[in-house]
């Protein structure tokens, strides 16, 4: 499979109240291609950080993030947001669905930011696949928790990234939808062959990935 | 709990307005702004405007003489007739009955009887006003013009011609002996120009009776409570009751406007008040209505801890008052400062003639006025806090309707209640811009509607003055950029040569003369007008008596294109029967009609014969192309007269002016003695002083009201960036690169911009015309053609452009101050 991710000796710091939050301290990880890796730890224990340093939303004091050979914080900004729309795809925990979208346009804008020519087929497939090709004209208003998440989970898939970057995307739903949600997203993770990163404090869906990674203050205590 | 803080934190909403005053900064100070340029403005307008009143009434008080009006050519029956009917309060004579006889010179002896002296304020520097025939009042200047000496009691002998049998009689000497001296005015020595006032038994012996004409002026009785209106209808009325021409009426227009209320002055300033309240009203309303969106949930969120709708509408008005009692006495000390800087602008700039500069300049260093009036201060602040509580009437009334629920899950960034929208199949930067600008059609509509506001006034304005082009205004007035003209005086016995029968014989308009000028260097051509004398017909001595004018071929087009009605063209005038009626003399003349026939005597130097002429055509002309008469052909004119009739050589130039030339120019109509030359630039440069100031008084007021209008602009973009900070985020967190993001919003912008623009230079383009016509049929500033303002749409275009560049450059790298992961994380 190869090495996708790998994360090397990165160190984030906060000031805060006077003293420093080590937000993420000295970690290395390494992720498999085409595996569902878990990250889990307390609250404030650094994993969202973590995440957001992977996915080149914040830059580190010092460390490397390597995704497919390329050290991504050696890119400009331009450059990085260019590599991201290519490469990496999120999955936020409030969704952040552009609320003057509706759900086929809030999908579509990766590949529009990007330039790229939209297959309708393809789309309507993602839709179909994520039981929302009916509600496709819907303005995210309108649309459930469980069912912003899954249009979240279809703009990531149809713009087909190296590595999908998911930031508790079932914290803000119900047990029942939590379930139907990562089943979905492990569906088409697997369906499209993709790399996904997890961060999640719920123990049962930390145990529906293939690597479990544990974080705490900032470091990594085990990796399995 | 108090009755205010019934049902909330235990925080009054004075205190919560004051809070949301402070977290809302960057709103606030822009509605800050534009209060304070709208308090600026609302101080400034009647200000200057009382202050000009003033110092003019104050100036013309001590300039001006004090009768309403005098009537010209009055004779000394109608002079008695007059004198004893009750509505006069006083009434003086004067008459003007002839002129020293000096090279160099004008020396005009007048006499005045005591009632005159007074009305105006003839005062002498020393001596008293001639009583016997042979006293004379003179002044020291015109002494020293004359190369004369003398005082009070020596003999001097003056040269003068004595208005007679209709015209100059010949020369006369006297000796006179010097009774009092009038003080010499700087413009009368430079200009020498001077005034001698002569005794009534002078004017008896010098005139007789019979051929005396007075000019009776007055003071009405009984107008306290009248408007200049009014009395000037009065004036007319007994004016039209003594069949007394309107062209010998003169009202004291600038001295009754001093002393009495013009009804036209008090509802200019109310406008320009109540356009300054709209504008700020509309920025402040739209700064408001925009922020309210972002503020939805803060309102829902009082509203679900206990707020009340009267308590949420005292937030809202609370905050917006905080802020107005902030800035309104800034925005009137700086309207202190700027009033008194645009008052010296006003006098120091050439509005007001220098001769009453000087004296607003006086009254104003011996605080003889008062500049500044508690009444505007408060009238300003009063008018300021009335203008932000009507805009925020709305505002109040949509926090308090907000619903605890709607609120909590409205999303900001959407603007809309919909749940469906047909979208697009695939995003483009362009297409996210458009659907940010058109997924809150009412709020962006709002913010182009109340930026277009200055700009359709500008455009309007800016139509009018650019019709008002002095250079237009100076092509009006000469055809050419000489023009040379004879010196015509008819019945001057001691220049008999003056009279137009005798330049007939001897023209020295004549084609040696024209050769001479197409000689000189930088002269394009000379285009000869010709004119013959008329008289009878329908055409009366005593209203006006035009001349049948020959335009040359030259002038073909715009003689043609100038008909605005009748069938004719030029080859119809060569015929020598028909002639185009011009606009001016129509207004003399308004009974006269295209087809009318009638017949009238030409005058060919000692002959005269008669000859039907027919109004082929009306024509609407520049004044320098037919000034109010009959215009014919120049070849059939010329055919009408057996000598020379040339009348105006119209020297077209390289240049609109060249000093060689002209003193060539100069120097050659010199030796013929009787030219005179007029010239293009003497024409524009009149113009020109006159519109600098109004046309600088114009955009500034109007670059204001621009600034204001464009907080808007601002507003909305701060607004809308910091609105969708989170959105924003996300966008980039998918992909959305700085760059992608910047042209985004200055795409948005641009639509805010465009829109603006189109309403603005389309509305205000398509009023601006009716309003030319208007300004044009009201003889506003002599405008006569249609100019589109090119330079200011251009100017209005450019600068909105320019700002909304600056303003998104700026908002990009204010978004970037944040890591894009503290924007994705960023909840209201």
């Amino acid at each position: 499979m190869g090495i996708i991710l790998e994360v090397r000796d990165l160190v984030k710091y906060y000031k805060e109240g006077g003293g420093v939050v080590k937000a993420v301290d000295h970690t290395s990880v390494r992720i498999e291609r085409g595996k569902f890796t878990a990250i889990v730890g307390r609250s404030g224990s650094g994993k969202s950080t973590l995440l957001h340093l992977i996915g080149g939303l914040d830059r580190p004091d010092s460390g490397k993030v390597i995704i497919e050979n390329s050290d991504i914080f050696s890119l400009k900004d331009d450059k990085l947001a260019q590599f991201r729309r290519k490469k990496i795809g999120f999955i936020f925990q409030d969704y952040n669905l552009v609320p003057s979208l509706n759900v086929w346009e809030n999908v579509v804008l990766p590949l529009g930011l990007d330039n790229r020519k939209v297959s309708s087929a393809e789309v309507e497939n993602i839709l179909d696949k994520i039981g929302l090709l009916d509600k496709k004209n819907r303005l995210p208003n309108a649309l459930s928790g469980g069912q912003k998440q899954r249009v979240a989970i279809a703009r990531v898939l149809v713009s087909k990234p190296a590595i999908i970057l998911a930031d508790e995307p079932t914290g803000n739903l119900d047990s029942q939808t939590e379930l139907e949600v990562m089943g979905t997203l492990k569906q088409c993770v697997a369906d499209f062959g993709q790399t996904l990163v997890m961060i999640t404090h719920d123990e049962n869906i930390a145990q529906m990935a293939d690597v479990v990674i544990v974080i705490e203050d900032g470091k990594v205590v085990s990796q399995s | 709990m108090s009755k205010k803080t019934e049902g909330m934190t235990g925080l009054s909403t004075w205190k919560i307005a004051f809070r949301n005053m402070q977290y809302h900064k960057s709103k606030n100070i822009l509605t800050g702004i534009a209060i304070f340029l709208t308090t600026m403005l609302l101080f400034v307008v009647p200000t200057v405007g009382k202050n000009m009143m003033d110092l003019q009434f104050a100036a013309i008080n001590k300039v001006y003489p004090t009768w309403h009006a005098l009537f010209r050519n009055v004779d000394s029956q109608t002079a008695e007739e007059l004198a004893v009917r009750k509505d006069f309060l006083k009434y003086g004579l004067r008459s003007d009955p002839g002129f020293l006889m000096e090279d160099g010179l004008t020396g005009s002896m007048l006499y005045l009887d005591d009632t005159a002296v007074e009305l105006m304020k003839g005062e002498l520097s020393s001596g008293k006003f001639p009583q016997k025939e042979d006293e004379i009042v003179v002044s020291k200047g015109l002494l020293k013009a004359l190369g004369q000496e003398g005082e009070i009691g020596d003999k001097i002998t003056l040269t003068y011609q004595i208005e007679r049998n209709g015209g100059l009689d010949t020369a006369q000497k006297k000796e006179f002996v010097i009774c009092g001296f009038t003080p010499d005015s700087e413009t009368g020595i430079e200009k020498k120009i001077f005034t001698l006032f002569v005794s009534k038994a002078f004017l008896q012996a010098e005139v007789p009776e019979e051929q005396t004409a007075y000019r009776f002026m007055f003071q009405l009785d009984g107008i306290d409570n009248s408007n200049t209106e009014q009395i000037e209808e009065k004036i007319k009325g007994i004016a039209k009751a003594f069949g007394i021409l309107e062209k010998d009426m003169n009202i004291n227009k600038e001295f009754l406007a001093a002393n009495y209320v013009d009804p036209a002055v008090l509802p200019a300033i109310i406008i320009i008040m109540v356009v300054i309240m709209v504008a700020g009203m509309i920025t402040i309303y739209s700064i408001y209505y925009v922020s309210m969106s972002q503020r939805i949930q803060e309102f829902g969120r009082l509203k679900a801890i206990g707020a009340t709708k009267r308590q949420m509408k005292q937030i809202v008005l609370r905050e917006g008052m905080l802020v107005a009692a902030i800035v309104v006495p800034f925005g009137l000390l700086l309207g202190t400062l700027v009033s008194k800087l645009v008052l010296k602008l006003f006098i120091g700039t050439g509005m007001v003639v220098s001769s009453e500069a000087e004296v607003m300049w006086e009254i104003i260093d011996n605080h003889e006025i008062s500049l500044w009036y508690p009444w505007i201060y408060l009238l300003a602040a009063v008018v300021t806090f009335v203008t932000v509580y009507v805009s925020l009437l709305r505002p109040m009334k949509k926090a308090a309707r907000i619903s605890e629920v709607e609120a909590m899950r409205y999303q900001a960034g959407t603007g809309c209640r919909k749940s469906v929208r047909k979208g697009y199949e695939y995003l483009t930067i362009g297409r996210l811009a458009r659907n940010s600008f058109f997924g809150n059609k009412r709020k962006s509509m709002i913010t182009i509607l109340s930026m277009s506001f200055t700009g359709i006034f500008m455009m309007v304005i800016a139509t009018v003055l650019s019709c008002a082009d002095p250079v237009e205004s100076a092509n009006n007035s000469i055809t050419g950029q000489y023009g040379i003209w004879q010196h015509v005086e008819e019945n001057n016995k001691e220049h008999p040569e003056w009279a137009w029968s005798e330049i007939q014989k001897n023209n020295p308009l004549n084609n040696e003369l024209k050769a001479e000028i197409e000689a000189l260097d930088g002269v394009k051509r000379v285009d000869v007008f010709s004119s013959a004398k008329i008289s009878g017909g329908p055409f009366l001595e005593e209203v006006e008596v035009p001349d049948i004018w020959g335009v040359p071929e030259t002038y073909k087009k715009e003689v043609e294109e100038g008909i605005i009605e009748g069938d004719v063209d030029y080859e119809d005038l060569l015929s020598g029967d028909k002639v185009i009626i011009d606009t001016p003399l129509l207004h003399w003349y308004p009974e006269l009609n295209v087809g009318d026939k009638f017949t009238v005597r030409i005058h060919d130097g000692e002959n005269s014969y008669e000859k039907e002429l027919e109004i082929a055509g009306v024509g609407d002309y520049t004044y320098g192309l037919s000034a109010g008469n009959l215009v014919m052909a120049k070849d059939a004119v010329d055919n009408l007269c057996s000598s020379n009739i040339s009348r105006s050589f119209q020297v077209v130039a390289d240049k609109n002016y060249d000093e060689k030339l002209a003193n060539e120019l100069g120097n050659l109509i010199t030796d013929k003695g009787i030219l005179e030359m007029e010239t293009w630039k003497a024409y524009y440069e009149t113009y020109k002083n006159g519109m600098e100031l109004m046309r600088g008084a114009c955009f500034t007021f109007f670059g204001i009201l621009g600034v204001i209008c464009v907080m808007n602009l601002i507003n909305t973009m701060i607004n809308s960036v910091h609105i969708r900070k989170k959105e924003l985020g996300m966008m980039q967190a998918v992909g959305m690169s700085d760059r992608q993001l910047g042209r985004m919003l200055q795409l948005e912008g641009l639509f805010y911009t465009a829109g603006t623009l189109v309403l603005s230079i389309g509305a205000g383009s398509a009023a601006g015309y009716p309003v030319f016509l208007w300004a044009k049929k009201t003889g506003m500033f002599e405008m006569s053609r249609y100019h589109y303002p090119f330079t200011v749409a251009l100017i209005i275009m450019a600068v909105l452009t320019v700002v909304q560049i600056i303003l998104v450059l700026f908002l990009s790298r204010s978004v970037k101050k944040e890591s894009l992961i503290e924007r994705v994380r960023f909840s209201e």
